[in-house]
């Protein structure tokens, strides 16, 4: 006995129908939300520059424009579960990355990604 | 049983027996252990004494000083508002004898906390050097540490407030069960905890933080030199925070 | 004995109605849900002291009927009760929709329900009840895809197989919810018996949830269903009343008995609302009156006093779950043992409940959600059996009339 005796013909393609289309949601969701931010995507982003005095972040660019978020979450882990405050902390980075505006806002809009970090941490 | 039939309970079981232990391995190791974290331990254990006999009834530095300093808002709701220090008012009566006392309130920091015991995200833990803090990043909510905390001691925010007044600190997150961490922060940058601090700037002098694994220090011997008390001993919890004159 | 399952027609007037009403309740439910979600908590009835409110009892209240309804198609399965599979499927399939039912009540009731689906599994706590019972819970809707599959294949062995895996897994997932509450710290709580109690609850509630079931399902849709079958049902119903009486009975007389939980006991048997749940609604509707009806030659016998007693029960444990969960948050813990609160910033002392609207429309469409699901499986899926017969009629009942 397979699915269709089970279900019926009619049924069976409307499960399996519904099931793949729950699964690929998420794909399809972003996808239509970035076809409908395109517009605002296709200038360049403009991040603004920090203070030229400082010469690079406590990693390079490249690493932190796609890991910044590993390192936020290991440095937060290091902060609330170990107590060690000592090294880096999520404060440091406001000495050279000003604005969050300006900042981090260009690319999280453009890729919308909303991260929750600021309901609760204070970023100018 | 043929060939068939053997072919798949053992291919069965193997596959059952392998994947249980990787789930076991997986499930119980904890995460420092995932990050190759390694903490040195301070050694320490931090305690709190509280002086009742010189606590002023009316004085309430010690509480807007944590709401200051933790941005523990009030909501305008008495039924929702978020208390991590409160005072209340006792009253017993032995034969004629009526006593009546103020009381500071607070997470008492348990050695065993059963609310960390309960945790299903280890959201709250106790800390290497004993305090009981709550990682509000990844409390889903539950509330289950607030059935098992027999002190009351623990909030969960319900509402939202606008009010953020130190800005060096996290806004209290909506959705998630919070209580005193014994300013946590503070501590380990050196400083004693907010309300600590207010209490010795009033003059009134009646709270104490101090490292209990240290005799030298002034915890220590406000414990060895006088008679002090433990909310719920019975119950084997091994609350922190002591109180003199209960 | 051959039996034939078959699918309803689904075209009647009544179907479509049914569907529409659970299919709107379920849509309340659900914007009722995002109203508490971008609000937050505190439109519910819960606050600071009271922080379990409708949907915790409402959840056990459902994996109880889940797990009970378990136990009924293990009849056939596991004792081989050839007269009881016709209800095999239907058993099951409740059984999972019941589950489902548990864990929406459980999920909507979270304070951030966004980490619910990561964080227990990455963070798992061995020492946590409540982190054990996702795993049960996720095993036991697991089981219950696997068991239909098997029923509905009609593979004898498996079926053997994992309807005993079922129905221990089942009396697992009750100790595991009854753990929850009788592990905890609340003096109400506090009992090594809870667990025992909350199967016997279970067992007794999903019995009757399948009485219910079996019988209208049966006369909605004009199937030959021998009374011998029912009675035999309504006996094993009274035996789990007369069980959970026994535990409810034994628990309260050993909170009486004992002077440091004396005043607890008092409070609860007869401290205000629930009390009067307590008695009126679990004791005197709940289980006295069931067992009185059950227990008559008369009315033991009758189907229809049987389906009465049933329902009856269903209700009695709905209120065992609000008179396990909500006393025993709302009597305080005692911080300073002799002495009295007098004054304080929050409500100290004896605090009180009240069940908010939006807390009845969120247990509603969760109710309407599951109940939207099984009239979809009624439909798409061969759960009734065309007709159920019984293997021996019982001597004494000649009456064999056609429902």
């Amino acid at each position: 006995m397979n699915l269709q005796e089970i279900l019926g013909k009619n049924a069976s393609i409307a499960a399996v129908v519904i099931i793949v289309l729950l699964i690929l949601l998420p794909l399809v969701w972003s996808i239509v939300s970035s076809v409908s931010t395109e517009g605002d995507q296709s200038s360049q982003l403009f991040l603004e520059r920090p203070d030229p005095k400082y010469k690079n972040c406590i990693k390079d660019t490249e690493y932190m424009r796609y890991h910044h978020w590993e390192l936020l979450r290991g440095i937060r882990e290091e902060v609330v579960r170990y107590g060690k405050r000592e090294d880096i902390n999520f404060n440091k980075c406001r000495e050279c990355h000003t604005s969050r505006e300006r900042f981090c806002n260009k690319c999280h809009d453009a890729t919308s990604l909303t991260p929750d970090c600021f309901d609760c941490h204070y970023y100018p | 049983m043929d060939r068939r039939d053997f072919v798949k309970t053992a291919g069965g079981s193997i596959l059952l027996a392998a994947s249980s232990a990787y789930a076991f391995q997986f499930l119980t190791s904890s995460s420092a252990s995932w990050m190759k974290l390694e903490v040195p331990s301070t050694g320490r254990k931090w305690g709190m004494v509280i002086n009742l006999d010189r606590c002023q009834e009316n004085c309430t530095a010690c509480l807007d000083a944590c709401r200051h300093e933790n941005n523990v808002a009030l909501s305008g709701d008495e039924r929702w508002d978020i208390h991590w220090i409160r005072k209340v008012r006792i009253e017993g009566k032995i034969g004629s004898k009526t006593t009546e006392k103020s009381v500071i309130l607070l997470c008492n920091h348990c050695d065993n906390p059963p609310c960390a015991q309960v945790c299903p995200v280890q959201a709250t833990y106790k800390r290497d050097d004993g305090i009981v803090i709550i990682d509000h990043h990844r409390c889903i909510g539950c509330r289950y540490c607030m059935i098992a905390c027999p002190y009351n001691a623990r909030c969960f925010n319900f509402k939202d407030t606008e009010e953020w007044p130190n800005k060096e600190r996290p806004r209290r997150s909506h959705g998630v069960a919070e209580s005193c961490h014994l300013c946590a922060h503070r501590l380990d940058v050196g400083k004693m905890p907010a309300c600590v601090e207010a209490c010795q700037r009033v003059g009134a002098e009646a709270l104490f933080v101090g490292d209990m694994n240290d005799p030298a220090s002034n915890v220590s011997e406000l414990i060895t030199n006088n008679a002090v008390k433990r909310l719920k001993e019975d119950l084997g919890t091994a609350p922190k925070v002591h109180y003199i004159g209960l | 004995m051959d039996i034939k399952f078959e699918s309803i027609e689904g075209r009647s007037f009544e179907y479509r109605v049914t569907m529409i009403a659970f299919a709107a309740l379920a849509i309340t439910g659900l914007i009722s849900t995002f109203y508490i979600i971008n609000k937050g908590l505190w439109v519910t009835g819960m606050y600071s002291r009271v922080p379990w409110g409708l949907q915790i009892v409402m959840a056990v209240y459902y994996i109880g009927l889940s797990a009970g309804s378990l136990v009924i198609s293990g009849l056939y399965g596991v004792f081989g009760k050839l007269e009881y599979k016709p209800f095999a499927r239907i058993a099951v399939y409740l059984a999972m929709l019941f589950l489902i039912a548990g864990l929406l009540s459980i999920l909507t009731d979270q304070g951030r329900m966004d980490r619910v689906f990561i964080q227990p599994f990455v963070h798992f706590n061995l020492q946590s009840m409540f982190s054990i019972n996702p795993i049960l819970y996720i095993g036991h809707i697991l089981i219950c895809v696997v068991y239909l599959w098997a029923l509905f294949t009609e593979r004898k062995k498996l079926t053997t197989v994992v309807a005993t895996l079922a129905f221990g897994w089942a009396f697992c997932v009750h100790s595991g919810t009854g753990a929850i509450f009788g592990f905890g710290a609340r003096m109400l709580y506090e009992s090594p018996l809870l667990p025992a109690s909350f199967v016997a609850a279970a067992m007794a509630s999903g019995t009757a949830l399948m009485i219910i079931m079996i019988v209208g399902l049966f006369k909605l849709t004009n199937r030959r269903l021998d009374d011998e079958l029912i009675v035999w049902l309504g006996r094993f119903l009274a035996i789990c009343v007369i069980v959970v009486l026994y535990f409810i009975a034994v628990e309260n007389s050993y909170r009486a008995y004992v002077i440091e939980l004396r005043h607890a006991a008092v409070y609860y048997l007869f401290g205000g609302i629930h009390s009067l749940l307590f008695w009126i609604g679990l004791i005197l509707i709940g289980l006295v009156i069931p067992i009185v009806i059950l227990f008559r030659k008369k009315t033991g016998k009758s189907v229809k006093w049987i389906v009465l007693a049933s329902s009856l029960v269903i209700f009695g444990v709905l209120c065992e779950r609000y008179v396990i969960v909500i006393p025993g948050l709302t009597h305080p813990p005692e911080i300073f043992p002799g002495m009295e609160i007098t004054h304080s910033a929050i409500e100290e002392g004896i605090a009180s409940y009240s069940i908010s609207f939006l807390e009845v429309l969120q247990a509603l469409g969760v109710f309407g959600v599951i109940g939207f699901m099984f009239g979809w499986g009624l439909r798409y899926m061969k759960l009734l059996p065309t007709e159920a017969r019984a293997l021996h009629p019982c001597p004494e009942s000649t009456s064999r009339k056609k429902l």
